[in-house]
């Protein structure tokens, strides 16, 4: 006879958990119980905000499945914003929230609430146990769903009773899915059709996101990519999928895209995109995104098609299977040469301005940072300014080398998620870049990270704003900066401090020497190379501003490059 | 109008992420009808969609774990905005069915 608890661990443990991140409390009780022994290692996070985002951040760089844990009550709903996190930018996770015991189950119990019901529209799939005998099939189920296809968050709600309550157990089971009628593997036409498109069009382009890492589908892309030899360029979360020294490559398209990705998608003919939702930050106005291209659509998931514009071609699969199988058809094929186009497209005359004006010190503070990396790094970056310059200054081939909130943008992300990600790769330099309002968000996370001296690079882009909301109170607000204005920050040098962790602050003006001194490059270094736990308070200017823009609302051609010369 | 009808296993969740579905998008839902087949549930919706969101909705529907099919009916015409089914019981009989 085992304990529900107990079999919780061992179905975890059958589906290769041997990590969870959690904070106890009263429902949850009887699974801390028998976590000593299980196998199963826990993390103590310091809020279970913190849980769910290191939950993340391992899956995000691992591929695998994030499991975090909370109690009911409170415990559950401060999982909501990673799991809606998780929605978005497509994360294997699977949260284990402790329920009230049955009998008190829809009572308004203490630290009840219907964790199921508030999590529904967020989640890929969600059980509430009913019973014990269910526990084995529903851990097996939700992790097939949290990983399966699309991947996505799942909730598992356990009453407390079911986590105390015995039963002979013969082992742990696997889900097999029930089968759809209409579940339509990528059809072999498709081929035919992208390549006759291909052919008519004078220029193509290639957008790359997210799906293409998740499928696994990488050196397909690639080569793909090197034989169609068109313009191409990535979302946020497609950072890292495409060789950054390709020729053809113009780096991150969308709201604050390199010129040359948003013009070549303004202009192009026809649009190739893989794995990516296209999203407002990425399309703009809708009604003038591609506005002369036919779409193609390479996509696992059906509900992502024709959100925002609809596409000539959806290509519904696994990437891993619709790319060999457009790459076999290309070769039997004679792939146009797009070269005049390419020339256009990638020329010169686009190439992204030297950074100036305010930001120009932090923009290369970034550089020096990046360039200073060991190889296969990770760069965790939160949610604002500083994460539009790091995603625009990233320069790695390494596809999951580039971690953010990019669907819900969540402030308080990169911290916690660090975590997970250096749990997961203990040798990797981990450097965690936050703005000042988003590290306060989760900043007992410090906590965490002192506890398990974790050897996390944290830096700080101090501007003492919410910047990316007063960039645009300053843009289309007349500046009326409402609310945005943290001047009074804490130290956080002395924060820092008073976790144990080693800080200092670095001034802009050090930047400002170009190439940047000895001493300034050497204080890199050390930080970088350091094997504890390190923060670096960075001082940003209060105004500096994010360019190039393209305004809520407006077509990806209409991007601000720069300043205004009268502000 | 447009009618829809979605096959599912009842298991839980699953009728109320496919009327979430519509519900998110501020839709109304004039006519919700739930009934247990074979081997299976069916709901029914009908819906007041554009050609856009037919398409999101049969999708989004679609993703949904448990669903089995997806269909669209037929447009339907104003009859349907001009009362609010399923009404079989009318409030008169229920008041009667309370003071009995």
């Amino acid at each position: 006879m085992l304990k529900g608890a107990d079999i919780v661990l061992q179905c975890l443990r059958a589906e290769g958990v041997d990590l969870v991140f959690g904070y106890p409390g009263g429902a949850i009780m009887p699974l801390y119980d028998a976590l000593d022994g299980s196998g199963v290692r826990h993390v103590l996070t310091r809020h279970e905000q913190g849980a769910v985002f290191a939950a993340e951040g391992y899956a995000r760089v691992t591929g695998k499945v994030g499991v975090a844990m909370a109690t009911s009550g409170p415990g559950a709903t401060n999982l909501v914003t990673g799991i809606a996190d998780a929605k978005m930018d497509s994360v294997p996770l699977v949260c284990i929230t402790g329920q009230v015991r049955s009998a008190l189950i829809g009572t308004d119990a203490f630290q009840e609430t219907d964790v199921f019901g508030v999590t529904l529209s967020l989640t890929k799939w969600s059980r509430l146990v009913r019973n014990i005998d269910e526990i084995p099939e529903v851990i097996a189920e939700g992790f097939h769903w949290a990983r399966s296809g699309r991947p996505g968050p799942v909730v598992i709600d356990i009453p407390t009773d079911m986590l105390k309550a015995k039963k002979e157990f013969s082992g742990p089971v696997k889900f097999t899915p029930h089968a759809r009628p209409a579940d339509a593997k990528a059809e072999g036409g498709f081929t035919d059709t992208v390549v006759a498109l291909l052919q008519q069009s004078l220029k193509p382009v290639a957008l790359v996101g997210a799906g293409a890492k998740l499928s696994g589908a990488i050196p397909e892309l690639r080569r793909l990519l090197d034989t169609l030899n068109v313009p191409t360029f990535a979302t946020v979360h497609g950072l890292g999928a495409v060789v950054p020294e390709a020729s053809y490559y113009l780096g991150m398209v969308g709201m604050h895209g390199t010129r040359a990705a948003n013009m070549a998608l303004h202009e192009t003919d026809l649009l190739l995109v893989f794995g990516a939702r296209l999203d407002d930050r990425v399309t703009g106005d809708p009604s003038r995104f591609a506005p002369h291209a036919k779409i193609v659509h390479f996509e696992i998931d059906p509900a992502q098609l024709d959100r925002v514009r609809p596409c000539e071609i959806p290509v519904i699969g696994d990437l891993a299977e619709t790319i060999p199988a457009f790459e076999s058809e290309l070769k039997r094929h004679k792939v146009p040469d797009f070269g005049g186009w390419r020339s256009v497209a990638c020329g010169a005359d686009r190439a992204e301005l030297d950074p100036r004006g305010l930001a120009q010190p932090t923009i290369r503070f970034l550089d020096e940072l990046f360039s200073r990396l060991p190889e296969d790094s990770v760069i965790l970056a939160d949610v604002g300014q500083h994460q539009m310059w790091a995603a625009q200054r990233f320069n790695s081939g390494s596809p999951r080398g580039f971690i953010t909130s990019g669907g819900l943008g969540a402030m308080g992300f990169a911290l916690p998620a660090a975590v997970g990600v250096q749990l997961a790769k203990p040798d990797t330099c981990v450097l965690c870049v936050s703005g000042d309002g988003g590290f306060q968000m989760n900043i007992q996370e410090l906590a965490t990270v002192h506890r398990l001296g974790l050897p996390v690079k944290m830096v700080i882009i101090d501007n003492k704003y919410l910047g990316m909301v007063r960039q645009w109170q300053q843009l289309f607000y007349e500046r009326n900066y409402a609310e945005t204005d943290l001047s009074d920050n804490p130290d956080f040098v002395d924060i820092a401090k008073a976790y144990k962790i080693h800080s200092f602050r670095m001034k802009e003006d050090v930047m400002r020497e170009f190439p940047v001194s000895q001493e300034t490059g050497d204080q890199i270094d050390r930080f970088l190379r350091s094997p504890d736990p390190e923060l670096l308070v960075f001082d940003c200017a209060p105004e500096a501003n994010v360019f190039p823009m393209v305004p809520a609302g407006a077509a990806l051609s209409e991007m601000l490059l720069e300043e205004e010369p009268t502000q | 109008m447009q009618s829809f009808h979605i096959r599912y296993r009842n298991t839980q969740g699953t009728l109320m992420r496919i009327l979430n579905a519509a519900s998110r998008r501020g839709l109304d839902m004039p006519f919700v009808q739930a009934e247990q087949g074979e081997s299976e549930h069916q709901v029914t919706l009908i819906l007041d969609v554009n050609a856009k969101q037919v398409g999101q909705l049969y999708r989004e529907w679609y993703a949904i774990a448990d669903v089995i099919h997806v269909g669209a009916g037929s447009v339907h015409s104003d009859a349907w905005t001009d009362h609010h089914p399923p009404s079989g019981v009318t409030i008169e009989q229920q008041r009667a069915a309370a003071r009995a």
